[in-house]
């Protein structure tokens, strides 16, 4: 029973950081409706340049938090420009086959200034676990759950308090009427695209704080869980993406547990293969998006 | 013909399979990110069935083809009623779940005094056919070829007959096509199932080509990559994807002095040509003006008589 | 469906043909030992390679030894040109210079024509100061939490 407590706290934990992925990828994707493929490399981006700054400055944690948030930013708008702006409305898989290769070409990229296998990160925190009573809680954990819930509030707010987040809304419910009214649709989309990095630059930080190493497989492997979680919980949707983001590490953390780490990932896919068979629009997530096509008629 | 310029034209022989099998999804409307699964299925099915069982190649080969496309068929299936993006998303899970499957997957068989056979992340390693039978890397080389042309054949038989207009009506507009009288959903299950045979295939020949097959090799690069030949040679006939992998290996060789900034000058160029050319070099529309000239010139007699006579 | 079938059997047709003209003879099998050493320039190790008869033990000598090299994580997608391997001092023992593209895990091809023909394929990771053969590849690349 304790094990499976501690396990679900552990899940709770490392979720929240697949929430914060998540979070950002669906921004992503709500207002654009293509995949970007390059999300978790353009983080992995930010990564490098924060170990960069750590390793070459010796810089304090919050000047390498900057630094790989303005990294990630930077290679988002990057990203937006050459993959996502030029493409006509059509042109759904150009936009995603481009991401991808924009992501080879940024992997590569961060390989060659930085040739090694893995670099190290700053830690969050450093310490004994906190003890709740039978259950051990890893500080930089708390921290990382803090900081998401905090980040996830903030988008929250933003999105539905402010004049942006009104402008977003109405693109991502229906780009065309936005345009009509006289939101600037291309500058917003840039915004988003700013903002979807940032926090997941952010979201990269916690997690290879955490780890206290950054390596070039990040990139691969930041995408995967932000497109898992975020289908688990529902495109469209923040609770959605929270939501993902924590069962995905619930079950993540339970498999691991019993059955090892491969079939920890096994687990991870199938849920998100059953998810998509059995609800398409995820857990909380709203009626299927249909223009992702390779038709010519896709939106 | 060096040793080198052979393994070339190998490797570029059978990503054709795998780039024209995710080519064969495209023209029904649907992005696949999972057809090295079905690679890989038919990799291990092959190899499993010269090296474990002593079977001939063309029947390790037949093997392969009919294990991965039953595969493809039992993923169609549930996947039927899911469009776009969540259909690609599934097909992605998928394909990693096979590559995992095939992590945990170990049948091995004293061959010879030593085991043989698939051990998990340790992969599979010793497919000697091609040594044992003295099948020189000339003659391998033609039988990739010849089944490839094989595919390409019937790919062009295909565009001309009514399944290939059907799969091409899927693809612009599946409720449309419904409405026209199309059986869409039992036309996509063969699409899959065919194009999983056709990934299989190319899985087998790419096993017993290199000896060895880990399931690291069937990752989401493989699949990504084998959408994007079909993308950038063109969507508007089958000689697209395999433009694409020409230009792809091409582009390889020829920039050899910066082969350590390939991929990010390749990376640039795939974006730009994507920018210019969205549906790849070949689409439909260039497909559509060549054959109009072709025909035009084969009947000019035709076109001038249409005048007052 | 039935045109289907036809492209099957013709497939099939063609790849017996193709075949049948292939003599089945058992033959050598090899075995190899690799050492790699980095050398001098970045990306360039010096490997030693030991060929021993994998039934009966004894060094293979008279091979042509080409050495080529694929990551398995990107299968077909370097550049690497194989080399030829230069016969060591002792019998069976074979060395060359590999040129890699970038650190990490590479399955080494050794293909060997001439005396014996054969492939052994030796999966080895390739660091900026050591070079191992490794049994099993490192799925811990992608995070453990």
């Amino acid at each position: 029973m304790i094990d499976f407590v501690q396990n679900t706290i552990d899940g709770v934990m490392i979720g929240s950081s697949y929430a914060l992925l998540a979070l950002g990828f669906t921004m992503i994707l709500g207002v654009m409706r293509r995949l970007n493929l390059s999300y978790g490399p353009s983080i992995m981006i930010g990564a490098y340049l924060g170990t960069v700054v750590y390793l070459q400055l010796c810089a304090s944690p919050i000047m390498v938090v900057a630094a790989t948030v303005a990294g990630a930013v930077l290679a988002g708008v990057y990203v937006e420009r050459l993959c996502f702006a030029p493409m006509a409305p059509g042109a759904a898989i150009a936009s995603m086959v481009s991401s991808f290769a924009i992501w080879m070409q940024l992997e590569q990229a961060a390989i060659l200034v930085l040739p090694r296998h893995t670099y190290p990160f700053p830690p969050l925190a450093t310490g004994a676990p906190l003890a709740f009573g039978p259950f051990l809680v890893r500080t930089d954990h708390l921290i990382m759950l803090t900081c998401a819930l905090a980040v996830s509030t903030g988008i929250q707010l933003l999105l539905y308090r402010s004049r942006f987040g009104l402008a977003l809304r109405a693109i991502i419910n229906n780009p065309v009427a936005a345009h009509l009214i006289g939101i600037n649709v291309r500058t917003a989309i840039i915004w988003a695209f700013a903002l979807a990095s940032a926090v997941g630059g952010i979201a990269g930080y916690l997690v290879l704080a955490t780890d206290q190493q950054v390596t070039p497989m990040f990139g691969m492997w930041a995408t995967f869980k932000g497109l898992i979680a975020m289908m688990i919980g529902g495109l469209g949707s923040i609770p959605g993406a929270i939501v993902g983001g924590l069962v995905l590490g619930i079950v993540e953390a339970h498999s691991q547990w019993y059955f090892g780490p491969q079939v920890r990932d096994l687990v991870a896919y199938g849920l998100l293969f059953a998810c998509l068979v059995l609800r398409p629009g995820g857990l909380l997530g709203e009626a299927p998006l249909r223009e992702l096509s390779a038709g010519r008629r896709g939106a | 013909m060096d040793d080198y310029l052979i393994g070339v034209l190998s490797n570029i022989g059978v990503i054709s399979f795998i780039a024209l099998s995710a080519f064969l999804l495209l023209l029904t409307g649907e992005i696949s990110f999972g057809q090295q699964a079905f690679f890989a299925i038919g990799a291990y099915a092959a190899g499993i069935a010269t090296a474990l069982w002593g079977w001939p190649l063309s029947a390790a080969l037949c093997w392969g083809a009919a294990t991965a496309g039953a595969a493809a068929v039992l993923v169609g299936l549930p996947t039927l009623r899911l469009s776009g993006l969540y259909f690609s998303v599934a097909t992605l899970a998928f394909a990693e779940m096979v590559r995992l499957i095939f992590e945990q997957f170990r049948y091995q068989v004293v061959v010879d005094g030593e085991p043989v056979g698939p051990n998990g992340t340790d992969g599979f390693r010793g497919i000697r056919y091609i040594f044992e039978n003295d099948v020189g890397p000339l003659q391998y080389l033609g039988l990739i070829y010849a089944l490839l042309a094989a595919a390409f054949a019937a790919f062009m038989l295909l565009e001309r007959s009514r399944l290939g207009v059907a799969f091409r009506m899927i693809g612009e507009d599946a409720v449309l096509a419904g409405l026209h009288g199309v059986a869409v959903a039992r036309l996509k299950v063969l699409a899959a199932g065919l194009a999983g045979a056709l990934a299989g295939i190319g899985g087998g020949l790419y096993a017993h080509l290199t000896t060895y097959v880990e399931p690291r090799i069937f990752d989401i690069m493989l699949g990504v990559h084998s959408l994007a030949y079909g993308l950038i040679g063109g969507l508007g006939t089958a000689l697209g994807p395999l433009l694409g992998v020409l230009i792809d290996i091409g582009l390889l060789e020829s920039i050899r002095p910066l082969s350590g900034y390939r991929m990010i000058i390749f990376g640039g160029l795939v974006a730009a040509l994507l920018i210019v050319r969205p549906r790849g070099l070949l689409d439909e529309r260039v497909v559509h003006y060549v054959r109009r000239a072709w025909r035009s010139r084969r009947r000019p007699q035709r076109l001038l008589s249409s005048g007052k006579d | 469906m039935s045109r289907t079938r036809r492209y099957e059997m013709l497939i099939v047709g063609a790849a017996s043909i193709c075949l049948a003209g292939v003599a089945m003879a058992a033959n050598v099998r090899a075995k190899a030992d690799v050492t790699c050493r980095p050398a001098a320039d970045k990306l360039q190790y010096d490997c030693v390679i030991k060929l021993t008869n994998s039934r009966t033990g004894e060094p293979l000598t008279g091979v042509m030894l080409t050495v080529g090299a694929d990551m398995p994580s990107m299968p077909m997608m370097h550049n690497v040109r194989p080399v030829k391997a230069r016969p060591g001092q002792e019998a069976g023992v074979y060395q060359a210079r590999v040129v890699l593209e970038m650190h990490g895990d590479w399955a080494l091809q050794l293909n060997m024509s001439g005396a014996v023909h054969d492939r052994v394929i030796a999966i080895m990771r390739f660091e900026a100061d050591s070079a191992a053969q490794i049994s099993a590849p490192d799925t811990s690349a992608r995070h453990k939490h």
